[in-house]
């Protein structure tokens, strides 16, 4: 490619090129239809056998069947979602993130505005209008709740019953029956230093404080805050005392509660499918129980909920019938049959729960005396969020002074908000 | 005369017109293909790492902000320097491995069995010996209950220490790398003529003299591809680390790779990871040329 002309040949090609790529953008029409096949994307490909066996119950319900495309890593999926609203591919049905995730494709036009089907639905009070919060922009809904799931504690019910320990209903008697395990040479708690390192966190601060929690989630609050550092010093302490498990293992955690590696693992509600197929039996081998408050003076005892959202992208060909669906999804047949094909707990309080224990925790939350609020990961934002898991994986492999580990999600959180100003 | 020869040279010009014109008939689609699978790509890259793009909207053009984030982090410095010691890493260990391996094989019978096992494992792909190693590295994994066995209870904690994670995942590469440049080396070591080899042993030149003497100059143009392709490959480290400890814990092994990737697709911040894509070709591309120009320039021949 010495000749200038070749030079100029290759540059008008590209430029062509360039040109071609960037008129890629629009939407297809809305057909209209209401019934059929409907293309459905989600990044839990592990969850198809449930939807497979939902599309007996959504025909006879809806004569609507879904098409499974499954992605099993997370950021991949989030990348060909966003691409595909710029083409006229864009999904008939999707699952996404709440919070800022939502947020971020609301503001940006991109998803169908689902206000009608939640109207309707708390009326028929198939959803708590607490739930319906979480959907809200501008006081318009978007999306559907795909699943519910509260993050509680799960224990190895053996262990418990070998140690003559009861379930904790304050937060001392939670210390005082780790302190016995670990005295009985059993480790207490499960811990990772990769992706699911905030659970801890989370439920020290929200236990602490729910408002101090809020607060972080809007930038309010700093992560050097003295209340948050006294918190992390809880933490410390715990890891110091020989609290939590060895962050390296590979060992999956549903078999080590199974194996007694440690006796309780802070996880959401969905881990009932893990700890059944890792052989344990609900009730019998496992249960779990809400984590008591740390601050006894507070009224309600929160608990972290996450809800994923099954989403219509707003210029997708099938709008129409993906909201058809969503409309159909949150009735309690729905729900029942969903249910039953997952083993979840149900956001639709008229459902009927498969597994007994999930149906129990949804009337315990639900009932007096118990608060939700949004789980860490949905609440903050994306590159914060990042951050603060690698550096509270950080801090579980090396448990030290914590507020190197604040102040490195702090420098985030100021670039993150200065830029929202 | 000249007249009669006009319509001649006209003709051939025509002639040699039309084909220069199929002759870039026949090349237009490859140029084409190139340009859309290679520069057009490039050139994306480059004009997103100029602007603020989250996949959704329309990129904004935002200049060099993308760059003056980047080379302000503190973490991108530290992505920097691992990907430095991995550079560094494999350099040392499957380059220099792989040469021993073939210094010692070359020559003997049946060395082509004794080199064979070191090639298997570069029959996997890095995501796969990133998680068998992780099974082997893991706390309590399979190489702690090895050594549990011998009475060795106080092991390092391989994949959760820092710089020891990023040293344990380089000799994973070297596991798998060490073959390919055994092989490469003893091709290089095949094809150097007889006569200078006998020469040198009949002045008596054996051992560490002969190889430093003789093989090691002669081997120059396949030592200087070999050392190129690590050091490309290095750069670029991405699927180990991400198979076996995603960069962490926090950001301790982290690579300038992973830090793209984590950047661009899951914080979605494209300009962000395209800038970073682009200070990842540029040095790989200045390194390679530095270093194959060193090598391969006409003063070393001589």
């Amino acid at each position: 490619m010495r000749s200038p002309k070749a030079l100029l040949g290759v540059t008008a090609v590209v430029t062509a090129a360039l040109v071609l790529a960037a008129c890629g953008k629009g939407g297809g029409d809305d057909t209209g239809a209401t019934t059929g096949t409907l293309d459905f994307y989600t990044n839990k490909a592990a969850w198809e056998p449930d939807f497979t066996e939902l599309n007996a119950d959504s025909k006879s319900g809806a004569q609507i069947e879904l098409k499974f495309t499954g992605y099993s890593d997370a950021a991949q999926y989030d990348a060909f979602i966003r691409q595909s609203f710029r083409t006229d591919k864009s999904p008939g049905l999707f699952t996404w993130q709440t919070g800022p995730q939502l947020a971020e494709v609301v503001k940006e036009g991109l998803v169908a505005e689902t206000t009608d089907i939640w109207t309707k639905a708390v009326n028929e009070g198939w959803v708590s209008p607490g739930l319906r919060d979480t959907y809200t922009y501008d006081g318009k809904q978007y999306c559907v709740p795909m699943n519910i799931a509260y993050w509680v504690m799960y224990y190895n019910k053996k262990v418990f019953a070998e140690q003559n320990i009861a379930v904790p209903t304050t937060w001392a008697e939670l210390d005082a029956a780790a302190t016995k395990l670990k005295g009985a040479g059993v480790t207490p708690y499960y811990q990772t230093s990769t992706l699911f390192t905030f659970p801890w966190f989370q439920q020290l601060v929200a236990g602490t404080d729910p408002a101090l929690y809020k607060g972080l989630a809007t930038g309010e609050v700093k992560y050097t805050d003295p209340r948050i550092v006294e918190i992390m010093k809880t933490w410390r302490a715990q890891e110091d005392a020989g609290w939590f498990s060895d962050p390296g293992s590979t060992v999956d955690p549903a078999v080590g509660l199974k194996q007694g590696d440690y006796a309780m693992i802070n996880f959401g509600s969905f881990f009932n499918g893990s700890l059944d197929g890792a052989g344990m039996k609900s009730g019998e081998d496992y249960d779990m129980f809400v984590i008591p408050a740390v601050n006894p003076a507070l009224t309600n005892t929160p608990v972290a909920v996450e809800s994923g959202p099954l989403c219509v992208a707003a210029n997708s060909s099938q709008k129409t019938l993906g909201l058809t669906y969503s409309q159909w999804w949150m009735s309690p047949e729905a729900q029942t049959a969903w249910s039953k094909a997952r083993g979840d707990v149900a956001f639709n309080p008229k459902a009927t729960v498969a597994d007994p224990m999930l149906q129990k925790l949804g009337t315990t939350v639900a009932g007096g005396g118990h608060e939700t609020f949004d789980r860490y990961y949905e609440a903050t934002p994306t590159p914060i969020l990042t951050v603060a898991l690698e550096q509270f994986g950080a801090f579980i492999a090396n448990p030290g002074d914590p507020l190197p580990f604040l102040e490195a999600i702090q420098a985030e959180a100021d670039k993150y908000w200065a830029e929202k100003k | 005369m000249a007249s009669a020869d006009e319509p001649v040279r006209a003709r051939s010009r025509r002639g040699a017109d039309r084909y220069r014109w199929s002759a870039r008939g026949f090349v237009a689609p490859g140029v084409f293909l190139v340009a859309v699978l290679l520069y057009l790509p490039l050139l994306w890259t480059t004009f997103l790492s100029l602007t603020d793009y989250n996949g959704l909207r329309d990129p904004e053009w935002t200049g060099i902000d993308n760059y003056t984030e980047m080379f302000s982090d503190p973490q991108f410095v530290g992505s920097m320097l691992n990907t430095l010691l991995w550079v560094a890493g494999t350099l040392i260990v499957p380059v220099g491995i792989g040469l021993g391996v073939a210094l010692l094989t070359w020559n003997l019978k049946g060395g082509t069995w004794l080199r064979l096992p070191f090639l298997i494992p570069y029959a996997l792909s890095g995501i796969g010996v990133g998680v068998i190693w992780s099974f082997i590295l893991g706390s309590n994994g399979a190489l702690d209950q090895a050594l549990a066995a011998f009475g060795i209870a106080d092991t390092p904690r391989w994949l959760l220490d820092s710089p020891l994670n990023t040293i344990v995942m380089i000799g994973a590469t070297a596991w798998q790398g060490v073959g390919v440049n055994a092989l490469l080396f003893t091709i290089g070591l095949q094809s150097i003529p007889k006569e200078p080899l006998e020469a040198a042993r009949l002045d008596g030149a054996t051992g560490f003299r002969l190889f430093r003497s003789i093989l090691w100059p002669m081997l120059r143009p396949l030592t200087a591809v070999v050392v190129g392709l690590s050091i490309v490959a290095s750069l670029k480290t991405f699927d180990i680390v991400q198979g076996m400890t995603k960069g962490g814990p926090g950001q301790s092994s982290e690579t300038l790779a992973l830090t793209m990737y984590k950047k661009t697709f899951v914080n979605s911040d494209y300009g962000l990871g395209s800038a970073i894509a682009v200070f990842l070709t540029v040095v790989t591309l200045i390194a390679s040329i530095l270093y194959l120009r060193q090598q391969l320039s006409s003063k070393h021949e001589g």
